[in-house]
């Protein structure tokens, strides 16, 4: 995990969002037991606080669950779930871009071309 | 709010100089907090007063919920645990073994084996007189007997001074593990800023023997940034103040930047890029930079002021 002590992103948010990103990727398999409160704290030189909360919302979503007296673990994400991360990622990403392009005055037959411009130099290779 | 180690109301104490309080706190069981603040803020009073070493004049201090105006009975000084900020003399003339035996007399939960290893891992020499140790020999040994303990409540006055790197780094370990392990609460003074980024949960703020109050330590990272932008002369800049309220700090840092400090870097960030100013660069400030400001009067977002919500 890489926090950004510079950022004006809270904390709190940051380690959330990628906790979630590395659980639903796949990245941390699932029935991964996750480090204590206090352990997880120490690593990330935050407070148990900000830990016990991320620890919660991400319960809420069903990401992870708390048997008591073992600990956190990763639940079972689900194909479909990560499908829809999958997307939704991508989604924003493109949405990113193509805002970007609106803001240069970039016509749509530009765009796509440069699109697929992009899309094949990146694929060759691992093909 | 979760439940209270140490509580205290309206707690008022009067020194050779000065007046202590009134103080009014709440320590969330559970948790780290550290107690900071310059030298004769009255930190230490404060944790004499935890322990009924000194009485204050005034006010209400409650233990697990109670008070004990009559003294702090046996069974509940079991569960407590201190580092004082100058080791006891009387222990002087034993050795580490010795001065344990007597103490595992006073707490039926001392626990033999982890002290043995805790002297271990600190590396403290075996069969010396405590009082022929160095400072931060001794140190380690007043950790190690604290910890072995076994306490509920743990009064830590600057525990690492004179530690080397190593043995404070130990420390750190060991301080974690306890609190993993057990469900526990430490106070703990110090001026070492690393080593309240790496343990405290809550930071409490003492300044000439007022308490400015206890802060989440996450919402403190983060709250203030040095912002630098490109102005051409001091003039400009003094125009750019008044444009950009609740900035601090402005100063010119060399031919066309300027610098200064904002506690919401965002908002300033969109208004000067309206304003077609040029931010050169940003960081967050350090936190015996944001304990400045505080003690200056720009205080941070506080436990209590989030109760209220």
């Amino acid at each position: 995990m890489q926090i950004d002590e510079n950022s004006a992103e809270p904390l709190y948010h940051q380690i959330e969002t990628q906790l979630r990103s590395l659980i639903i990727s796949g990245v941390i398999a699932e029935g991964t037991l996750l480090p204590s409160i206090r352990e997880f704290a120490g690593d990330l030189k935050c407070s148990v606080i900000t830990v016990r909360r991320v620890y919660q919302d991400l319960e809420n979503e069903g990401l992870l669950r708390t048997r008591q007296g073992t600990g956190t673990f990763v639940s079972n994400v689900g194909e479909g779930a990560r499908e829809n991360y999958k997307r939704d990622a991508v989604t924003k990403a493109l949405e990113t871009a193509v805002d970007v392009a609106h803001s240069v005055q970039c016509t749509r037959e530009e765009l796509v071309e440069l699109f697929k411009e992009i899309v094949e130099r990146k694929y060759k290779g691992q093909e | 709010m979760a439940q209270l180690a140490i509580e205290l109301r309206n707690v008022s104490k009067k020194r050779r100089n000065k007046t202590i309080g009134p103080l009014n706190l709440g320590l969330p069981k559970g948790h780290i907090i550290a107690l900071v603040g310059q030298n004769g803020s009255g930190k230490s009073t404060l944790l004499q007063m935890l322990l009924q070493l000194t009485h204050p004049e005034e006010g209400e201090i409650l233990w697990f919920d109670k008070a004990h105006s009559e003294g702090i009975p046996i069974e509940v000084r079991q569960t407590m645990a201190y580092v004082p900020e100058n080791s006891l003399t009387e222990e002087n003339h034993w050795s580490a073994e010795e001065a344990a035996a007597f103490r595992s007399l006073w707490y039926p939960q001392w626990d033999q084996p982890y002290f043995q290893e805790l002297m271990h891992t600190f590396e403290v020499p075996r069969n010396i007189k405590l009082g022929k140790m160095s400072k931060g020999e001794r140190r380690k040994f007043e950790i190690a007997a604290t910890l072995a303990a076994k306490p509920q409540l743990l009064l830590l006055d600057e525990p690492s001074s004179g530690l080397d790197p190593f043995a404070w780094k130990a420390m750190i370990e060991a301080l974690r593990k306890y609190m993993d392990q057990h469900d526990a609460t430490i106070l703990i003074s110090t001026h070492i800023v690393d080593e309240v980024r790496r343990l405290a949960d809550y930071i409490v703020l003492m300044h000439k023997g007022q308490l400015l109050g206890m802060a989440d330590k996450d919402s403190l990272f983060g709250a203030w940034s040095e912002v630098w932008v490109n102005v051409a002369d001091q003039e400009e800049l003094a125009e750019l103040a008044t444009e950009l309220p609740g900035t601090l700090n402005h100063t010119m840092d060399g031919k066309g930047v300027a610098s200064f400090v904002t506690g919401q870097f965002e908002q300033i960030e969109k208004r000067l890029h309206h304003m077609g100013v040029k931010v050169v660069k940003s960081r967050v400030l350090e936190l015996d930079e944001i304990l400045g400001l505080w003690t200056q009067g720009y205080r941070p977002i506080l436990v209590d002021d989030k109760k209220g919500d």
